[in-house]
């Protein structure tokens, strides 16, 4: 009889409690640049994140938990990502999300250490994850890891001795150039050509011209997604031929749907792309397309593959602990045999970088071929 | 505005200012991090803002390079700051600087007016951006300057987010003080002669040129006063809060809240800076309704917010004044008819 009652109190009690656990979801805070100039990068970041937490609210949560997952705009403003951060940061979040813009990332980041709970961000400004902030995450490659991919591409494979670089003056843009330049200047091959366009820049003739004038064996060209479509259209008019060679923006589908057979022939490095030759990656693609009504860039990804780091990680520890979290992650290798949502193998180091299958490709009949694929740096 | 006629009417702005007051001292002991914030921006943003008042609300000169001299202030007090000079020297930079580009500013202003002030000071406005933003040696360029300290006052850290918001407040209270001041004094008159009929202010022996000169660089220095304090505020300084957009806010802001009066900019922060947060629960739609609002009000009271208030008391005088003449006329006839 006592037994019985002690097993029957026991059994409310787990009863309970197991209520209490399930009942309790996992706060998630996005911060993101959802109107101004980076309107285009948070809506995808936050539509890739959305899409991921639907699905896995669908099959039960993380843990049994329900993602409770709230978005805010920064206005592409780093005084107001400071003040959304803070609002994110009183509620007490399991995990912070974004912003995009690396200046952003700056401001907010101290702030996530100093309420040590983890960000995972979507910027790739090389010195992010150099500040030794434990609690700071990248979803995408750094420009520090994808610029010497490319430059070694520009001077082993197409033998450029000279090159022309074409960037975009923004911190995006000019922490690529500023990192690709000394990449050069270690292989050796001269900048005969450096030349800073605005965003949103509407005509390119001026610079086509002078890249013309400086005859170089190839180009970089490092703008974003409308102005790259702007400027390949503006090569081909200037019937000027040589090697084009970029980064995700130069050669997404974005790009190439508006540049039409501009873009054919141009390069480039591809971390995170809807094209890759990966069956997970194309399922996501249709995915996302299915409730969005378009294809998304790479900030799309990596809004999804955020969720699914998260997901990773919490199994992983089997509780919810944001300290631990970002001890757990560094140096942690997520499968995407375990984790479909992860797509593809990665591996984080200990500055929170990430480590993962790289692409190059050309553009081929208005389609992204893939020429190489890059391995990961570890194996 | 109304000039100090009878003392019950210019006893009202001080109980306004005075009960304003302790709600600002006494509110933020119950906010949390993120209100303080948005506090400390609204005071920041009020100081830049009566600058800004000075020169178009008083003065009538239209502006748009406001949100420039928050820029160069933000700079000056980063560099001197981040180079280990105290506070107080960042800020005496960002006076200086401001005033002296501000008065170079103000010549244009001499020769053109309204539209043709207004494109003249867009230009600066795009110029100071490409500054911030090219010229690397001194401003880092578009990566910005981090770690912007926050000051230390008689030997207390402001690093904490209450403290920092007194210290915000601190100075809102003295530059509003100075400004009361000002308008008050032959200087503010000479603003507002400018501003209603610069032909008869100079018939009447006002040295327009040079009050022109004195508006621009005092609502400039002000201008610099609240990049100063921004700075050590967000704790980082880039060039893109100082596009136009800025100054374009900082102009809604005095017009929103009432140009030419002494409380327009107040208010106008408090909506420009507020409103956008308290509709964020409309998530996408947000900034969409609040362009809506600013329409609305703009429609219906061109003069602002205060505007309405002066309008409203203006109505009431008015009908005292007649129901006054009515029962005088009604004794006067009935006397007539005894």
């Amino acid at each position: 009889m006592r037994t019985l009652m002690i097993a029957s109190a026991l059994a409310l009690g787990a009863a309970l409690a197991s209520q209490a656990f399930a009942a309790d979801t996992i706060k998630l805070r996005d911060v993101a640049e959802l109107s101004g100039g980076g309107a285009t990068v948070g809506t995808n970041f936050k539509n890739g994140a959305d899409l991921a937490v639907e699905e896995i609210n669908a099959k039960g949560g993380i843990l049994g938990h329900k993602i409770d997952l709230t978005h805010a705009d920064t206005q592409s403003v780093p005084g107001i990502a400071r003040a959304q951060v803070q609002k994110a940061l009183d509620e007490k979040p399991y995990v912070l999300l974004g912003p995009g813009y690396s200046g952003s990332v700056k401001v907010v980041a101290s702030l996530a250490a100093k309420a040590e709970i983890p960000e995972i961000i979507g910027g790739e400004a090389a010195e992010l994850t150099q500040m030794g902030n434990p609690y700071l995450f990248r979803t995408s490659f750094g420009q520090q890891s994808t610029m010497p991919k490319v430059a070694r591409y520009i001077h082993d494979d197409l033998k450029a001795k000279t090159v022309a670089v074409i960037w975009v003056n923004n911190d995006f843009g000019k922490g690529g150039r500023d990192t690709i330049l000394k990449e050069f200047a270690k292989l050796g091959v001269k900048v005969v050509a450096d030349q800073s366009t605005e965003a949103g820049q509407a005509d390119f003739a001026a610079d086509v011209a002078k890249m013309k004038e400086a005859k170089p064996d190839a180009a970089f060209i490092y703008l974003n997604e409308e102005e790259s479509a702007r400027i390949l259209k503006e090569i081909k008019k200037q019937g000027l031929k040589l090697p084009l060679i970029g980064e995700t923006t130069l050669v997404g589908q974005k790009v190439i749907d508006l540049a039409g057979d501009a873009a054919e022939g141009a390069m480039g490095h591809v971390g995170l792309t809807t094209d890759a030759p990966v069956p997970a990656i194309q399922k996501f693609r249709d995915a996302f397309k299915a409730k969005y009504n378009y294809v998304p860039d790479h900030n799309g990804i990596k809004g999804y593959l955020a969720i699914y780091v998260i997901k990773a990680v919490t199994e992983k520890m089997g509780k919810i602990d944001s300290k631990l979290f970002a001890k757990t992650l560094h140096g942690m290798t997520i499968k995407a045999a375990d984790e479909p949502g992860i797509l593809m193998d990665v591996t984080y180091d200990e500055h929170g970088d990430i480590d993962r299958q790289g692409f190059l490709v050309e553009v081929k009949n208005g389609k992204q071929v893939v020429k190489q694929i890059l391995p990961k740096l570890g194996k | 505005m109304t000039g100090p006629r009878a003392t019950t009417r210019t006893l009202w702005p001080w109980l306004i200012g005075l009960a304003g007051l302790v709600v600002l001292l006494v509110l933020p002991l119950g906010l949390a991090r993120y209100g303080l914030y948005i506090l400390s921006m609204w005071a920041v943003m009020t100081i830049a803002a009566i600058g800004l008042n000075l020169t178009l609300g008083y003065a009538g000169q239209v502006s748009l390079a406001q949100g420039a001299f928050v820029g160069i202030g933000a700079y000056a007090g980063a560099i001197a700051t981040t180079n280990g000079l105290p506070f107080i020297a960042g800020l005496a930079l960002a006076i200086v600087l401001c005033f002296v580009v501000g008065w170079l500013l103000g010549y244009p202003a001499l020769r053109v007016q309204h539209h043709y002030l207004a494109f003249i000071t867009l230009a600066f406005s795009t110029l100071a951006f490409l500054v911030f933003r090219n010229e690397e040696w001194l401003t880092k360029g578009i990566y910005g300057i981090t770690d912007v300290p926050r000051p230390r006052i008689f030997g207390l850290s402001t690093d904490g987010p209450l403290a920092f918001y007194y210290f915000c407040l601190a100075s809102l209270g003295l530059v509003s003080l100075a400004t009361w001041w000002l308008i008050r004094s032959p200087w503010g008159r000479a603003f507002v002669a400018l501003r209603e009929n610069p032909v008869r202010a100079l018939s009447l022996g006002v040295d327009t040129r040079r009050y022109t000169l004195i508006a621009f660089a005092l609502g400039s220095v002000l201008g610099g006063i609240a990049g100063a304090l921004y700075a050590p505020l967000v704790e980082f300084v880039d060039p893109t809060p100082f596009t136009l957009t800025l100054s374009f806010n900082l102009l809604m802001m005095v017009i929103v809240g009432g140009s030419g009066f002494f409380f327009g900019p107040f208010l106008g922060a408090l909506i420009s800076v507020l409103l956008p947060e308290w509709l964020r629960f409309a998530h996408g739609y947000y900034l969409m309704l609040y362009a809506i609002f600013v329409m609305a009000l703009l429609a219906w009271s061109p003069t602002g917010i205060l505007g309405i208030v002066q309008k409203l008391i203006a109505d009431r005088r008015t009908r005292r004044a007649s129901a006054t003449r009515a029962a005088a006329t009604a004794t006067f006839t009935a006397e007539k008819s005894s």
